[in-house]
């Protein structure tokens, strides 16, 4: 081969492993963006913590719950509480109540959610009912617990020293690859504020 | 347009022809001639679409389009065809093939037979989207193909499927492209031409290809997990299996950032060599003006998110994409007053590319400026998604890009094909063609300023007046490109024949060095670039 064409070739095959690269990313964003969310709270993705926090604070934060279903899942799903007053630091539990009213065992998932998206990266769930798929036989009610509390630091964060009142929302869709559920109609998808809903 | 009359075959092949000429071409000039005349075709189809919806929005009410899928398809249609199929094949297959091997005195391209390829690859893409258009509904989801409304859910027909493969082929066919020009202007400059002399026009198409190289994969790879999502029960952007429509917008805008750029830079290269060539001055601030195109092509890369304003980022976020679109404006800026310089103190010669050229500048300015407004987070609650940024992007790309296009196909026709064009008819069509553009995208800016959404088919009769003057621009400029087509066909059949440099002193650069029409090969015998002289 002459100078010219081999070297025309070597260049080639470095720029198509370029490009081979940037596929690469593009696929790779897949789980960086998920842990880029987890990480800075982005988008209201709340974080996950295997126990309580070393400090806690005097000072108090309202919790409200909100709970959604999309319609292709023929259940109720509502909060067992309206708001539970917090305060920092101290792990506390809630209750969802979720029941099947088809007549049809169906498993859902659930997506959650925190608004402001500010405050995200201060609420840490201990424990929760959408880290498991959850199965209901007809007519079955379940009462799923979320255990979590609110990192005393949202007081001191000049971004954050200002919300008193933070909402957890949930929204239960059927599970996706479930042959038990049929949807009623073209499954819709139900937006939860925000857009970034990702499962830990 | 190049009539293959070697002036020497001495021991080549004969010049091929019929239809293997050009199936199986190998050229550059006869390749570059092709993605011109798809460039062509495209404009019509494209132009039509636009002019169909156009009709629609002369008058509030429904006249014409009941379907409104076949609307947004429509909508969907023009968008794809003048980005993917008449601005970068004119620009970058057409002008790129012709005159990057000709301004560096290479042969031919680095890779002939991909050349071919990529230009194949391009009209197979075409013939897809056109299909998919008609396709169990087709896709009416806008350029941007957001999920969930691209989602199986939403569009369940096969139409957005086939439009996804017809974009994979058109990736494809510029990643390809690219390739080859970075490999052609990087290794076969004849000897002595450094990079730091190669002509603006080269460097421009060198910085396309660098961001077609990197960009266009991004897009392959978020079309690939659409598909998958569409038919294989992946959940890329599917809330409910963990995703997030809001990927989507990441990886599209990640890619459709640098795609704009990659759509005015090759303009600007041409725009350079226009008005260097009719300013009889060399370009003011080489350097400048080619190390502000890598950095505007760098920077392109790290501010989609201004096309995102709206989903809810953190203020910081907002900031920070804010600041870095500004920045952009720096090295825009830095080339318009260097254009403005050259022509200071130059002796202009007011000729039909300088006049499109010379357009340019000022309407790209008017474009660019509208793009500073909208690319404050805070004015853009108020702009996103209505009329404003509508009127922004055609300034830029409908209006300033053809105008680049036009600036060369009237300054290289010649060269191409041998032939002069109508003067005087050109000068119609450039006036014609002004009047009707800003007609046309000039109301839009009001009707975006006072809340109209886009990508609408009826709207509040409060928008009915600017609607009506826009439609009105809508005929006239179709009645300028009827005028444009009329004077490419009058010139390839009866214009009378070119001096090879029919431009004089001001046209320094190699093509003009060859007869005109060039030759079927040129620079077998590369030319001797080692002489002392003061880079173009």
């Amino acid at each position: 081969m002459t100078k010219v064409r081999s070297r025309n070739s070597r260049t080639a095959v470095f720029l198509f492993a370029i490009a081979g690269g940037m596929v690469g990313l593009a696929f790779a964003s897949v789980p960086l963006y998920q842990l880029f969310c987890q990480v800075t709270g982005s988008g209201g993705t709340p974080k996950v913590a295997s126990g309580p926090p070393a400090t806690v604070s005097a000072n108090t934060i309202t919790v409200r719950f909100d709970a959604n279903v999309n319609p292709a899942l023929a259940w109720t799903f509502r909060p067992g509480q309206k708001e539970i007053t917090v305060k920092g630091g101290v792990p506390v539990e809630a209750v969802y109540l979720a029941r099947n009213m088809s007549g049809v065992a169906t498993v859902g998932t659930s997506i959650f959610n925190v608004t402001p998206f500010k405050a995200a990266r201060y609420f840490s769930k201990i424990d929760c009912f959408c880290f498991t798929e959850q199965r209901l036989v007809p007519g079955e009610e379940a009462t799923l617990g979320v255990q979590f509390f609110v990192d005393p630091e949202i007081f001191t964060d000049p971004n954050t020293r200002d919300v008193k009142t933070i909402t957890l929302s949930y929204t239960f869709f059927s599970a996706p690859g479930d042959k038990d559920s049929e949807p009623a109609e073209p499954a819709k998808q139900a937006r939860t504020p925000g857009g970034d809903k990702l499962k830990s | 347009m190049a009539n293959g009359e070697a002036a020497a075959h001495d021991g080549h092949d004969h010049t091929p022809t019929g239809w293997r000429r050009w199936l199986y071409s190998t050229n550059h000039k006869d390749i570059g001639t092709m993605y011109i005349v798809l460039s062509m075709v495209s404009a019509v189809v494209g132009g039509l679409m636009s002019l169909l919806f156009r009709l629609e929005l002369q008058d509030p009410g429904i006249q014409y389009i009941s379907d409104f899928q076949f609307y947004n398809v429509l909508v969907t249609g023009h968008g794809f065809i003048m980005v993917f199929f008449v601005v970068m094949p004119a620009m970058i297959g057409g002008f790129g093939n012709w005159f990057v091997p000709l301004m560096i005195g290479a042969p031919d391209m680095a890779f002939p037979r991909m050349n071919n390829i990529s230009f194949w690859l391009l009209a197979g893409a075409l013939v897809l989207l056109l299909v998919a258009a008609f396709t169990q509904g087709g896709p009416g989801t806008g350029w941007t193909v957001y999920p969930p409304l691209s989602s199986i859910d939403y569009h369940p027909g096969a139409g957005v499927d086939l439009g996804i493969l017809s974009l994979h082929l058109a990736g494809a066919s510029s990643i390809l492209g690219a390739i080859n020009l970075i490999t052609t202007i990087l290794n076969m400059r004849a000897p002595g031409l450094t990079m730091h002399r190669m002509p603006l026009f080269v460097w421009s198409i060198l910085v396309t290809a660098c961001l077609l190289l990197l960009a266009i994969p991004v897009l392959a790879g978020a079309l690939t997990m659409l598909l998958t999502d569409r038919n294989f029960g992946t959940t890329f952007f599917d809330v409910a299996g963990g995703g997030d429509p809001v990927l989507w917008q990441h990886l599209f805008w990640f890619f459709g950032h640098p795609e704009v750029y990659i759509i005015i830079l090759p303009a600007f290269g041409i725009i350079s060599q226009v008005v260097s060539t009719f300013s009889k001055k060399p370009v003011f601030g080489y350097l400048a003006m080619a190390y502000a195109m890598i950095a505007i092509g760098f920077i392109g890369f790290i501010v989609w998110a201004h096309h995102m304003y709206t989903i809810g980022f953190d203020v910081d976020t907002r900031a920070y994409f804010v600041s870095a679109t500004l920045v952009i404006a720096v090295p825009t800026g830095i080339k318009i007053f260097s254009w403005l310089a050259t022509m200071w103190g130059g002796s202009i010669d007011f000729r039909t590319p300088m006049l499109f050229a010379m357009g340019f500048i000022w309407l790209f300015v008017m474009g660019g400026v509208t793009g500073v407004a909208l690319a404050n987070a805070g004015m853009d609650i108020a702009f996103h998604d209505t009329y404003f940024v509508v009127a922004h992007f055609h300034y830029v790309m409908a209006i300033a890009a053809i105008y680049a296009m036009f600036s060369g196909f009237y300054y290289w026709i010649g060269k191409m094909s041998g032939r002069q064009y109508p003067r005087f008819l050109a000068r119609v069509h450039f006036w014609t063609f002004f009047i009707g553009v800003n007609v046309l995208f000039m109301p839009q800016h009001f009707l975006g300023m006072a809340g109209m959404p886009r990508r609408i088919p009826d709207y509040p009769d409060a928008y009915a007046g600017w609607n009506y003057v826009s439609s009105i621009g809508a005929y006239i400029t179709l009645t300028s490109t009827a005028l444009y087509f009329y004077i490419v066909w009058k010139t390839l059949t009866s214009g009378e024949k070119v001096a090879d440099n029919q431009w004089g002193e001001g046209a320094t650069t190699l093509e003009w060095t060859v007869a005109s029409p060039a030759p079927f090969h040129t620079f077998e015998d590369l030319p001797d670039m080692n002489v002392k002289e003061a880079a173009e």
